[in-house]
Protein backbone atom coordinates (compact mmCIF):
# COMPACT_ATOMS: atom_id res chain seq x y z
CA UNK A 1 0.00 0.00 0.00
CA UNK A 2 1.18 3.61 -0.48
CA UNK A 3 0.10 6.39 1.12
CA UNK A 4 1.20 10.32 0.43
CA UNK A 5 -0.99 12.06 2.83
CA UNK A 6 -0.06 16.34 1.74
CA UNK A 7 2.74 16.01 0.21
CA UNK A 8 4.55 18.71 -1.32
CA UNK A 9 7.66 19.04 -3.21
CA UNK A 10 9.39 22.63 -4.63
CA UNK A 11 12.48 22.71 -6.89
CA UNK A 12 13.65 26.63 -6.20
CA UNK A 13 10.52 28.26 -6.69
CA UNK A 14 8.73 26.33 -8.78
CA UNK A 15 6.18 24.47 -7.02
CA UNK A 16 6.29 20.72 -8.81
CA UNK A 17 4.15 19.17 -6.15
CA UNK A 18 1.15 21.26 -4.33
CA UNK A 19 0.17 19.27 -0.96
CA UNK A 20 -0.86 16.05 -2.72
CA UNK A 21 -2.41 13.04 -0.99
CA UNK A 22 -3.56 9.58 -2.74
CA UNK A 23 -4.14 6.12 -1.49
CA UNK A 24 -2.70 2.96 -3.59
CA UNK A 25 -4.04 -0.08 -1.68
CA UNK A 26 -2.43 -3.35 -2.42
CA UNK A 27 -2.14 -5.09 -4.92
CA UNK A 28 -3.41 -2.12 -7.46
CA UNK A 29 -2.09 -1.44 -11.01
CA UNK A 30 -2.69 2.69 -10.55
CA UNK A 31 -1.58 5.19 -13.54
CA UNK A 32 -0.95 8.93 -13.37
CA UNK A 33 -1.02 10.48 -16.40
CA UNK A 34 -1.28 14.12 -17.45
CA UNK A 35 0.83 16.73 -19.47
CA UNK A 36 4.46 17.24 -19.61
CA UNK A 37 5.24 19.41 -16.46
CA UNK A 38 2.26 18.24 -14.61
CA UNK A 39 4.85 16.72 -12.13
CA UNK A 40 3.68 13.25 -12.52
CA UNK A 41 7.59 11.78 -12.97
CA UNK A 42 8.22 13.73 -9.67
CA UNK A 43 4.85 12.26 -7.75
CA UNK A 44 6.31 8.44 -8.55
CA UNK A 45 9.78 9.48 -7.55
CA UNK A 46 8.63 10.78 -4.21
CA UNK A 47 6.98 7.25 -3.50
CA UNK A 48 10.86 5.75 -3.19
CA UNK A 49 12.00 9.24 -1.48
CA UNK A 50 14.18 9.66 -4.94
CA UNK A 51 12.91 13.32 -4.52
CA UNK A 52 12.58 13.75 -0.58
CA UNK A 53 9.09 16.17 0.00
CA UNK A 54 9.15 19.57 1.46
CA UNK A 55 6.07 18.54 3.21
CA UNK A 56 3.74 15.85 4.15
CA UNK A 57 4.32 12.29 4.43
CA UNK A 58 5.22 8.95 2.36
CA UNK A 59 4.00 6.10 3.73
CA UNK A 60 5.41 3.04 1.47
CA UNK A 61 4.23 -0.82 2.83
CA UNK A 62 3.22 0.37 5.87
CA UNK A 63 6.55 2.30 6.88
CA UNK A 64 6.99 5.75 7.20
CA UNK A 65 9.72 6.80 4.55
CA UNK A 66 10.08 10.29 5.72
CA UNK A 67 10.67 9.66 9.27
CA UNK A 68 13.26 6.83 8.33
CA UNK A 69 17.52 7.88 8.47
CA UNK A 70 19.56 6.87 5.67
CA UNK A 71 20.20 3.64 6.47
CA UNK A 72 16.68 2.50 7.23
CA UNK A 73 15.46 4.27 3.93
CA UNK A 74 17.94 2.21 1.58
CA UNK A 75 16.61 -1.16 3.17
CA UNK A 76 13.04 0.16 2.86
CA UNK A 77 13.66 0.61 -0.83
CA UNK A 78 14.60 -3.10 -1.23
CA UNK A 79 11.40 -3.97 -1.21
CA UNK A 80 10.34 -0.65 -3.79
CA UNK A 81 11.21 -2.02 -7.25
CA UNK A 82 11.49 0.92 -10.10
CA UNK A 83 11.74 0.46 -13.76
CA UNK A 84 12.75 3.91 -15.70
CA UNK A 85 11.95 5.27 -19.62
CA UNK A 86 15.59 4.91 -20.43
CA UNK A 87 16.25 1.43 -18.38
CA UNK A 88 19.30 2.60 -16.52
CA UNK A 89 20.89 -0.54 -17.14
CA UNK A 90 24.81 -0.68 -16.18
CA UNK A 91 26.19 -0.80 -19.94
CA UNK A 92 29.70 -2.59 -18.39
CA UNK A 93 28.09 -5.30 -16.32
CA UNK A 94 26.05 -8.10 -18.45
CA UNK A 95 22.51 -9.14 -18.10
CA UNK A 96 23.49 -11.48 -15.22
CA UNK A 97 25.34 -8.80 -13.20
CA UNK A 98 22.47 -6.07 -13.68
CA UNK A 99 20.42 -8.46 -11.97
CA UNK A 100 22.53 -10.11 -9.38
CA UNK A 101 23.76 -6.41 -8.43
CA UNK A 102 20.61 -5.68 -6.84
CA UNK A 103 20.53 -8.65 -5.20
CA UNK A 104 24.08 -8.03 -4.06
CA UNK A 105 23.30 -4.93 -2.23
CA UNK A 106 20.32 -6.13 -0.47
CA UNK A 107 22.63 -8.63 0.92
CA UNK A 108 20.64 -11.83 -0.81
CA UNK A 109 22.75 -15.47 0.09
CA UNK A 110 25.27 -15.28 -1.99
CA UNK A 111 24.60 -19.49 -2.91
CA UNK A 112 21.07 -18.59 -3.36
CA UNK A 113 21.63 -15.85 -6.22
CA UNK A 114 22.38 -17.36 -9.29
CA UNK A 115 19.27 -19.22 -8.79
CA UNK A 116 17.42 -16.09 -8.30
CA UNK A 117 18.69 -13.97 -11.26
CA UNK A 118 17.79 -17.21 -13.72
CA UNK A 119 14.40 -17.13 -12.03
CA UNK A 120 14.06 -13.80 -12.39
CA UNK A 121 15.30 -13.50 -15.80
CA UNK A 122 13.25 -16.91 -16.91
CA UNK A 123 10.34 -15.11 -15.76
CA UNK A 124 10.70 -12.18 -18.45
CA UNK A 125 11.90 -14.70 -21.24
CA UNK A 126 15.53 -13.80 -20.79
CA UNK A 127 17.35 -16.49 -19.72
CA UNK A 128 18.82 -17.35 -22.99
CA UNK A 129 20.96 -13.51 -22.56
CA UNK A 130 22.68 -14.18 -19.35
CA UNK A 131 26.17 -13.07 -20.66
CA UNK A 132 25.12 -10.31 -22.90
CA UNK A 133 25.79 -7.05 -22.36
CA UNK A 134 23.02 -4.21 -22.43
CA UNK A 135 24.00 -2.73 -25.99
CA UNK A 136 23.30 -6.02 -27.42
CA UNK A 137 19.98 -5.94 -26.68
CA UNK A 138 16.34 -4.16 -28.11
CA UNK A 139 15.02 -2.07 -26.15
CA UNK A 140 12.09 -4.26 -25.35
CA UNK A 141 14.61 -6.84 -23.87
CA UNK A 142 16.62 -4.02 -22.02
CA UNK A 143 13.30 -3.00 -20.36
CA UNK A 144 12.65 -6.75 -19.72
CA UNK A 145 15.93 -6.79 -17.83
CA UNK A 146 15.36 -3.61 -15.91
CA UNK A 147 12.05 -5.33 -14.90
CA UNK A 148 13.93 -8.63 -13.45
CA UNK A 149 16.30 -6.31 -11.46
CA UNK A 150 13.39 -4.26 -9.79
CA UNK A 151 11.36 -7.84 -9.05
CA UNK A 152 14.96 -10.01 -7.43
CA UNK A 153 14.18 -8.97 -3.92
CA UNK A 154 10.81 -9.53 -3.91
CA UNK A 155 9.12 -5.86 -3.66
CA UNK A 156 5.80 -5.39 -2.84
CA UNK A 157 5.52 -2.30 -4.83
CA UNK A 158 6.82 -1.42 -8.30
CA UNK A 159 7.12 2.03 -9.62
CA UNK A 160 7.37 2.47 -13.78
CA UNK A 161 8.05 5.82 -14.92
CA UNK A 162 7.47 6.05 -18.32
CA UNK A 163 8.50 2.07 -18.83
CA UNK A 164 7.20 2.04 -22.19
CA UNK A 165 7.80 6.01 -23.75
CA UNK A 166 10.51 4.87 -26.03
CA UNK A 167 9.26 1.24 -27.07
CA UNK A 168 7.12 0.55 -30.49
CA UNK A 169 3.37 -0.08 -30.09
CA UNK A 170 4.21 -4.13 -30.18
CA UNK A 171 7.04 -3.95 -27.58
CA UNK A 172 4.85 -2.17 -25.50
CA UNK A 173 2.19 -4.61 -25.19
CA UNK A 174 4.48 -7.27 -24.41
CA UNK A 175 6.10 -4.95 -21.66
CA UNK A 176 2.58 -4.30 -20.15
CA UNK A 177 1.80 -7.93 -19.85
CA UNK A 178 5.13 -8.70 -18.30
CA UNK A 179 3.99 -5.69 -15.94
CA UNK A 180 0.46 -6.90 -15.44
CA UNK A 181 1.62 -10.95 -14.50
CA UNK A 182 3.97 -9.77 -11.69
CA UNK A 183 0.50 -8.16 -10.19
CA UNK A 184 -1.16 -10.87 -10.78
CA UNK A 185 1.46 -13.35 -9.93
CA UNK A 186 3.29 -11.65 -7.23
CA UNK A 187 0.14 -9.37 -5.89
CA UNK A 188 2.84 -6.39 -6.24
CA UNK A 189 1.12 -3.16 -6.70
CA UNK A 190 2.22 -1.25 -9.20
CA UNK A 191 1.74 2.64 -10.30
CA UNK A 192 2.41 3.31 -13.71
CA UNK A 193 3.64 6.87 -14.88
CA UNK A 194 2.63 7.64 -18.55
CA UNK A 195 1.65 10.10 -21.13
CA UNK A 196 0.11 7.55 -23.44
CA UNK A 197 -3.58 7.21 -22.81
CA UNK A 198 -3.84 3.45 -24.32
CA UNK A 199 -0.65 2.26 -22.12
CA UNK A 200 -3.20 3.19 -19.04
CA UNK A 201 -6.63 2.08 -20.34
CA UNK A 202 -5.07 -1.47 -21.16
CA UNK A 203 -3.42 -2.43 -17.50
CA UNK A 204 -5.02 0.33 -14.95
CA UNK A 205 -7.67 -0.11 -12.21
CA UNK A 206 -7.56 3.32 -11.28
CA UNK A 207 -5.63 6.31 -13.25
CA UNK A 208 -4.67 9.73 -11.05
CA UNK A 209 -5.19 12.64 -13.54
CA UNK A 210 -2.68 15.30 -12.96
CA UNK A 211 -2.46 19.17 -13.79
CA UNK A 212 0.26 22.06 -12.51
CA UNK A 213 0.95 19.38 -9.40
CA UNK A 214 -1.70 18.79 -8.19
CA UNK A 215 -4.33 15.54 -8.85
CA UNK A 216 -6.84 17.03 -10.45
CA UNK A 217 -9.26 13.52 -10.32
CA UNK A 218 -8.71 10.15 -9.88
CA UNK A 219 -10.88 7.56 -11.44
CA UNK A 220 -11.52 3.91 -12.38
CA UNK A 221 -11.11 2.63 -15.19
CA UNK A 222 -13.52 -0.34 -15.95
CA UNK A 223 -13.28 -3.09 -19.02
CA UNK A 224 -15.74 -0.88 -21.21
CA UNK A 225 -13.47 2.13 -21.22
CA UNK A 226 -12.94 5.16 -18.75
CA UNK A 227 -15.77 5.25 -16.13
CA UNK A 228 -16.28 8.33 -13.81
CA UNK A 229 -18.60 7.87 -11.21
CA UNK A 230 -21.20 10.27 -12.90
CA UNK A 231 -20.83 7.19 -16.01
CA UNK A 232 -19.35 10.02 -18.95
CA UNK A 233 -16.65 8.03 -20.66
CA UNK A 234 -15.38 11.33 -22.59
CA UNK A 235 -14.88 12.90 -19.42
CA UNK A 236 -11.04 11.98 -18.24
CA UNK A 237 -10.26 12.89 -22.20
CA UNK A 238 -12.09 16.08 -22.32
CA UNK A 239 -10.21 17.28 -19.11
CA UNK A 240 -6.66 16.29 -20.16
CA UNK A 241 -7.88 18.31 -23.62
CA UNK A 242 -8.30 21.34 -21.14
CA UNK A 243 -5.26 20.82 -19.37
CA UNK A 244 -2.97 21.04 -22.27
CA UNK A 245 -3.19 17.72 -23.80
CA UNK A 246 -1.01 14.99 -23.90
CA UNK A 247 2.88 16.22 -24.62
CA UNK A 248 6.20 14.31 -24.33
CA UNK A 249 7.38 13.51 -20.70
CA UNK B 1 74.13 -1.50 -30.95
CA UNK B 2 75.50 2.88 -32.36
CA UNK B 3 78.59 2.87 -30.22
CA UNK B 4 78.08 6.18 -28.42
CA UNK B 5 74.95 4.10 -26.72
CA UNK B 6 77.34 1.43 -25.52
CA UNK B 7 79.40 4.10 -24.43
CA UNK B 8 76.86 5.82 -22.05
CA UNK B 9 74.45 2.44 -21.21
CA UNK B 10 75.29 2.58 -17.94
CA UNK B 11 74.24 6.22 -17.30
CA UNK B 12 71.49 5.52 -20.16
CA UNK B 13 70.16 2.33 -17.60
CA UNK B 14 70.36 4.55 -14.90
CA UNK B 15 68.42 7.16 -15.77
CA UNK B 16 65.85 4.86 -17.10
CA UNK B 17 65.74 3.48 -13.87
CA UNK B 18 65.16 7.45 -12.58
CA UNK B 19 62.65 8.18 -15.22
CA UNK B 20 60.85 4.92 -13.95
CA UNK B 21 60.78 5.67 -10.30
CA UNK B 22 59.67 9.54 -11.03
CA UNK B 23 56.75 8.37 -13.23
CA UNK B 24 55.91 5.28 -11.15
CA UNK B 25 55.54 7.41 -7.75
CA UNK B 26 53.40 10.20 -9.97
CA UNK B 27 50.71 6.77 -11.06
CA UNK B 28 51.03 6.01 -7.25
CA UNK B 29 50.22 9.23 -6.19
CA UNK B 30 47.35 9.56 -9.00
CA UNK B 31 45.79 7.03 -8.35
CA UNK B 32 45.78 6.54 -4.67
CA UNK B 33 45.08 10.40 -4.26
CA UNK B 34 43.97 11.89 -7.59
CA UNK B 35 41.25 9.18 -7.63
CA UNK B 36 39.63 9.44 -4.44
CA UNK B 37 39.94 13.41 -5.32
CA UNK B 38 38.16 13.03 -8.43
CA UNK B 39 35.45 11.33 -7.10
CA UNK B 40 34.75 13.89 -4.38
CA UNK B 41 34.89 16.37 -6.72
CA UNK B 42 32.11 14.61 -8.80
CA UNK B 43 30.28 14.13 -6.07
CA UNK B 44 30.03 17.19 -4.19
CA UNK B 45 29.44 19.16 -6.98
CA UNK B 46 25.72 20.53 -7.58
CA UNK B 47 22.79 18.14 -7.89
CA UNK B 48 25.29 15.60 -7.13
CA UNK B 49 25.17 12.31 -4.42
CA UNK B 50 27.28 14.43 -1.62
CA UNK B 51 26.25 17.96 -2.47
CA UNK B 52 28.05 20.68 -0.41
CA UNK B 53 29.47 23.45 -1.93
CA UNK B 54 32.38 23.97 0.43
CA UNK B 55 34.13 20.53 -0.56
CA UNK B 56 33.45 21.61 -3.90
CA UNK B 57 34.99 24.83 -3.77
CA UNK B 58 38.44 24.23 -2.16
CA UNK B 59 39.16 21.18 -4.02
CA UNK B 60 38.13 22.50 -7.22
CA UNK B 61 40.32 25.52 -6.34
CA UNK B 62 43.36 23.70 -5.16
CA UNK B 63 43.34 21.61 -8.58
CA UNK B 64 43.20 24.35 -10.51
CA UNK B 65 45.66 26.72 -9.00
CA UNK B 66 47.84 23.66 -9.09
CA UNK B 67 47.31 23.40 -12.59
CA UNK B 68 47.68 26.78 -13.53
CA UNK B 69 51.74 26.92 -12.65
CA UNK B 70 54.14 26.61 -15.04
CA UNK B 71 55.54 23.30 -14.19
CA UNK B 72 59.37 24.67 -13.37
CA UNK B 73 58.01 27.25 -11.02
CA UNK B 74 55.40 24.79 -9.34
CA UNK B 75 58.98 22.95 -8.38
CA UNK B 76 60.66 25.80 -7.19
CA UNK B 77 57.70 27.26 -5.18
CA UNK B 78 57.49 23.53 -3.87
CA UNK B 79 60.93 23.36 -2.60
CA UNK B 80 60.42 23.98 1.22
CA UNK B 81 57.96 21.72 1.28
CA UNK B 82 59.58 19.37 -0.51
CA UNK B 83 62.69 19.69 1.87
CA UNK B 84 60.43 19.37 5.20
CA UNK B 85 58.99 15.98 4.03
CA UNK B 86 62.04 14.41 2.46
CA UNK B 87 64.88 16.23 4.14
CA UNK B 88 66.63 17.82 0.83
CA UNK B 89 65.28 19.27 -1.94
CA UNK B 90 67.83 17.49 -4.43
CA UNK B 91 67.70 13.99 -5.66
CA UNK B 92 64.97 11.68 -7.36
CA UNK B 93 63.27 10.89 -3.82
CA UNK B 94 62.86 14.71 -4.11
CA UNK B 95 61.89 14.92 -7.56
CA UNK B 96 58.90 13.24 -6.44
CA UNK B 97 57.65 15.26 -4.56
CA UNK B 98 55.82 18.14 -7.46
CA UNK B 99 55.26 15.42 -9.45
CA UNK B 100 53.49 13.50 -6.93
CA UNK B 101 51.17 17.20 -6.49
CA UNK B 102 50.87 17.42 -9.88
CA UNK B 103 49.89 13.83 -10.60
CA UNK B 104 47.20 14.46 -8.00
CA UNK B 105 45.68 17.72 -9.69
CA UNK B 106 45.92 16.30 -13.34
CA UNK B 107 44.47 12.81 -12.12
CA UNK B 108 41.59 13.83 -10.12
CA UNK B 109 40.44 16.51 -13.11
CA UNK B 110 40.16 13.26 -15.81
CA UNK B 111 38.54 11.52 -13.10
CA UNK B 112 36.06 14.23 -12.50
CA UNK B 113 35.16 14.44 -16.16
CA UNK B 114 35.04 10.39 -16.48
CA UNK B 115 32.37 10.31 -13.93
CA UNK B 116 30.12 12.85 -15.38
CA UNK B 117 29.86 11.01 -18.66
CA UNK B 118 27.85 8.14 -16.48
CA UNK B 119 24.36 8.97 -17.05
CA UNK B 120 22.49 9.85 -14.24
CA UNK B 121 19.74 7.53 -14.42
CA UNK B 122 22.45 4.82 -13.46
CA UNK B 123 22.88 6.61 -10.73
CA UNK B 124 19.22 6.73 -9.73
CA UNK B 125 18.58 3.22 -10.42
CA UNK B 126 21.57 2.04 -7.92
CA UNK B 127 19.73 4.76 -5.31
CA UNK B 128 16.41 2.56 -5.90
CA UNK B 129 17.53 -0.42 -5.10
CA UNK B 130 18.77 0.99 -2.00
CA UNK B 131 22.80 1.19 -2.75
CA UNK B 132 24.73 3.28 -0.22
CA UNK B 133 26.86 6.14 -1.36
CA UNK B 134 30.09 3.86 -1.47
CA UNK B 135 27.85 0.83 -3.30
CA UNK B 136 27.28 3.84 -5.86
CA UNK B 137 31.36 3.94 -6.02
CA UNK B 138 32.27 1.31 -6.10
CA UNK B 139 29.19 -0.82 -7.70
CA UNK B 140 28.30 1.71 -10.53
CA UNK B 141 30.05 4.62 -10.95
CA UNK B 142 33.33 3.05 -11.31
CA UNK B 143 32.01 0.38 -13.63
CA UNK B 144 30.70 2.44 -16.02
CA UNK B 145 33.23 4.71 -15.90
CA UNK B 146 36.28 2.54 -15.91
CA UNK B 147 37.09 2.88 -19.53
CA UNK B 148 37.13 6.47 -18.89
CA UNK B 149 39.02 6.29 -16.07
CA UNK B 150 41.97 4.22 -17.93
CA UNK B 151 41.88 6.69 -20.91
CA UNK B 152 42.54 9.04 -18.37
CA UNK B 153 45.32 7.67 -16.85
CA UNK B 154 47.09 7.00 -20.02
CA UNK B 155 46.78 10.59 -20.77
CA UNK B 156 48.06 11.38 -16.98
CA UNK B 157 50.66 9.03 -17.59
CA UNK B 158 52.43 10.61 -20.42
CA UNK B 159 52.17 13.93 -18.87
CA UNK B 160 53.94 12.81 -15.79
CA UNK B 161 56.76 11.28 -18.62
CA UNK B 162 56.91 14.90 -19.60
CA UNK B 163 56.76 16.42 -16.47
CA UNK B 164 59.43 14.24 -15.13
CA UNK B 165 62.00 15.39 -17.98
CA UNK B 166 62.73 18.31 -16.18
CA UNK B 167 63.54 17.71 -12.48
CA UNK B 168 67.22 17.53 -13.80
CA UNK B 169 66.68 21.76 -12.26
CA UNK B 170 66.65 19.68 -8.73
CA UNK B 171 68.74 16.58 -9.61
CA UNK B 172 66.18 14.22 -10.08
CA UNK B 173 67.80 12.69 -12.96
CA UNK B 174 65.82 10.93 -15.76
CA UNK B 175 66.26 10.16 -19.10
CA UNK B 176 65.22 14.00 -19.69
CA UNK B 177 67.84 15.38 -17.79
CA UNK B 178 70.36 12.85 -19.45
CA UNK B 179 69.50 13.90 -22.64
CA UNK B 180 70.04 17.93 -22.12
CA UNK B 181 73.02 16.89 -19.71
CA UNK B 182 75.18 14.97 -22.29
CA UNK B 183 73.37 15.04 -25.21
CA UNK B 184 72.60 19.24 -25.76
CA UNK B 185 74.99 20.45 -23.37
CA UNK B 186 78.05 18.39 -24.21
CA UNK B 187 76.82 18.68 -27.95
CA UNK B 188 76.12 15.18 -28.52
CA UNK B 189 73.41 15.74 -30.90
CA UNK B 190 73.17 11.99 -31.76
CA UNK B 191 72.73 10.94 -28.24
CA UNK B 192 70.49 13.12 -27.34
CA UNK B 193 68.30 11.94 -30.63
CA UNK B 194 68.22 8.28 -29.31
CA UNK B 195 67.03 9.68 -26.27
CA UNK B 196 64.23 11.32 -27.89
CA UNK B 197 63.54 7.72 -29.16
CA UNK B 198 63.36 6.16 -26.54
CA UNK B 199 60.82 8.78 -25.07
CA UNK B 200 59.03 8.23 -28.55
CA UNK B 201 58.81 4.65 -28.42
CA UNK B 202 57.95 4.76 -23.79
CA UNK B 203 54.72 6.79 -24.94
CA UNK B 204 53.68 5.13 -27.73
CA UNK B 205 54.27 1.88 -25.75
CA UNK B 206 51.88 3.14 -22.83
CA UNK B 207 49.31 5.06 -25.21
CA UNK B 208 48.88 1.52 -27.29
CA UNK B 209 48.61 -0.36 -23.52
CA UNK B 210 45.81 1.97 -22.36
CA UNK B 211 43.85 2.15 -26.12
CA UNK B 212 43.52 -1.62 -25.89
CA UNK B 213 42.79 -1.87 -22.06
CA UNK B 214 39.82 0.59 -22.37
CA UNK B 215 38.65 -0.79 -25.22
CA UNK B 216 38.44 -4.41 -23.90
CA UNK B 217 36.84 -3.06 -20.69
CA UNK B 218 34.13 -0.88 -22.34
CA UNK B 219 31.08 -2.88 -23.40
CA UNK B 220 28.56 0.47 -23.60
Amino acid sequence: MINLDQVSKNFSQFQAIKSVTLTIPKGEIHGIIGASGAGKSTLLRLMNLLEAPHAGEVEVNGQSLTTLNNKALRGARKSIGMIFQHFNLVANKTVYDNVAASLELANYPKKERRNRVVECLQFVGLEGEMERYPAQLSGGQKQRVAIARALANNPQVLLCDEPTSSLDPNTTAEILDVLQNINKRFGVTIVIVSHELDVIKSICNRVSIMAEGEIYDTVIIEPTGIQKKDNRPEYFIEQLAENGGLGHA
Amino acid sequence: MPEILVQYEAEIWQSIGETITMVGVSILAAILIGLPVGTLLFLSRKGHLLENPWTFSILNLLVNIIRSFPFLLLVVFLIPFTRLIIGTAIGTASACVPLAIIAIAHYSRLVEQSLLDVPKGVIEAAISMGASVKDVIFKFLYVEARSGLVLGLTTSIISFISYSTIMGVVGGGGIGDFAIRYGYQQFKTELMIYMIIIMIILVQLIQFIGTAVARMIDKR
